[in-house]
């Protein structure tokens, strides 16, 4: 006979242990060639069922509405902490992706308080078996999700001036006023190029040391710069979730002394769903953009 | 914020689990800013499930659904909307003597909205459900 604080107790180990199992092995056995994209059923269809699985061990303790929310979120915030330890997870990438698991495991707790409190066996197994079918069919499916996000400020000063400082740049000294890089994510500091021509190696540096190698394939004077990214740091934020394929700045001459500088990326995002994490991926690719057209702004008013 | 999601976003709700999922949201909500709501709804949901023959569910728009047999008696949204079916009559009384207000979405029908915004709401909200519940039985 299990006491109350038992039930309690394997409420919270129980789900974990079984969900970071199954994504575990989803990730690393069956799916190695994925090169780890996390599926849109893996953020709702299992935070649901671990909020249903921990309903079934709390179902006769009874819990207030306050405590079961309490309690999901509990779970939910273990099942981050196990992220990070044993999924080799970013902070960042947890902080993003915590509001969307404290949400799901919570709606999971109560359909199971209603669903257990009712005792309809056949109904209860179909339902997390549908769940469950929805992961596997998700989990096998391919994925994949491109996207370009374009930035533009206008600059006064002639392309002429500008174009040096689009190549290549000294280090961003101004404070970061983007609050996901403030609360620690890398930002752009540098950019450094082999030589100013097409085939060109270029560097970008990140704030955390990392750089992402960069091949220059386009390389119109004053006009145009763009450059494929061969090469991006194994950095667990954006390791396997999101890739950086190319990079490009325009320079469009307004005639009056002043210059629009067009910044634009091209990505593929590995994590789904797309509606949630492609605003995350949009607005931090804007923040970079913005950073460094700023600071380039800054260099060419000199 | 409510009021946004539902009347503009409200095709949102055909979504699976989406409006159980945006409950949910509420739910967290009313947990960080007003958590003495969630103790009034547990002891709303205790004094419902005194009455004989009833019973609650989760609503399909998200909240909890209180019935009496396979009847819906009303239900409550976590962020404290009480919406209750009488017919056009009882509602009519309910609207002038202040105790109800037109429902949220729809105005014309026999629905009435109630918000609990503060303990003492909790016994009008008694008095509508047990109203429903005596037209039922």
């Amino acid at each position: 006979m299990k006491t109350p604080a038992d039930k309690e107790f394997l409420g919270f180990l129980i789900p974990n242990v079984l969900i970071i199992s199954i994504i575990a092995i989803n990730r690393f056995l069956l799916q190695p060639e994925s090169g780890g994209i996390l599926v849109f059923s893996e953020f709702i269809i299992l935070p649901i069922l671990m909020g249903i699985l921990a309903a079934w061990f709390w179902k006769d303790l009874k819990l207030s509405s306050k405590k079961l929310i309490w309690y999901s979120i509990l779970n939910g915030f273990f099942a981050i902490v196990l992220s990070f330890f044993f999924l080799g997870e970013g902070t960042i990438c947890l902080i993003i992706v915590s509001p969307l698991i404290f949400a799901f495991v919570t709606t999971g707790a109560f359909i199971g308080k209603e669903m257990f409190k009712k005792n309809k066996q056949t109904l209860n197994i179909s339902f997390v078996s549908l769940l469950l079918a929805i992961f596997i069919v998700d989990s096998i499916s391919d994925h994949h999700y491109e996207n370009m996000v374009s930035d533009e400020i206008i600059i006064k000063a002639t392309p002429d001036k500008i174009w040096k400082n689009v190549v290549a740049f000294d280090k961003i000294n101004k404070p970061n006023d983007y609050w996901l890089f403030k609360a620690g994510m890398p930002s752009p500091m540098q950019t450094t190029v082999t030589g100013y021509k097409i085939g060109a190696g270029r560097k970008c540096i990140f704030s955390n040391g990392y750089t992402f190698d960069e091949k220059i394939v386009t390389y119109e004077e004053n006009k145009n710069l763009t450059f494929d990214i061969v090469n991006q740091p194994k950095d667990p934020e954006i390791m396997g979730h999101i890739d950086i394929d190319r990079g490009q700045f325009l320079l469009q001459d307004n005639g009056d002394g002043t210059t629009t500088l067009v910044g634009n990326s091209w990505y593929k995002l590995q994590v789904f769903p797309t509606w949630y994490y492609d605003l995350w991926a949009e607005s931090i690719t804007r923040n970079v953009h913005l950073r460094v057209m700023e600071h380039i702004k800054l260099l060419s008013e000199e | 914020m409510f009021r946004f999601i539902v009347h503009r976003l409200n095709f949102l709700k055909a979504i699976p689990l989406f409006a159980l999922i945006y409950d949910s949201c509420l739910k967290i909500g009313v947990l960080l800013t007003t958590p003495e709501k969630l103790n009034w709804f547990d002891e709303l949901e205790s004094e419902i499930l005194s009455w004989e023959g009833t019973s609650i569910s989760l609503h399909k728009f998200g909240g909890t659904q209180f019935n009496y047999g396979q009847k819906e008696i009303g239900h409550l949204h976590s962020n404290g909307l009480l919406d209750i079916l009488f017919n056009k009559q009882v509602k009519q009384e309910l609207l002038v003597s202040g105790r109800a207000e037109v429902h949220h979405i729809f105005k014309k029908s026999g629905w009435i909205s109630f918000y609990i915004s503060t303990e003492n709401d909790l016994a009008n909200a008694k008095f509508l459900l047990k109203k429903a519940y005596q037209n039922m039985i």
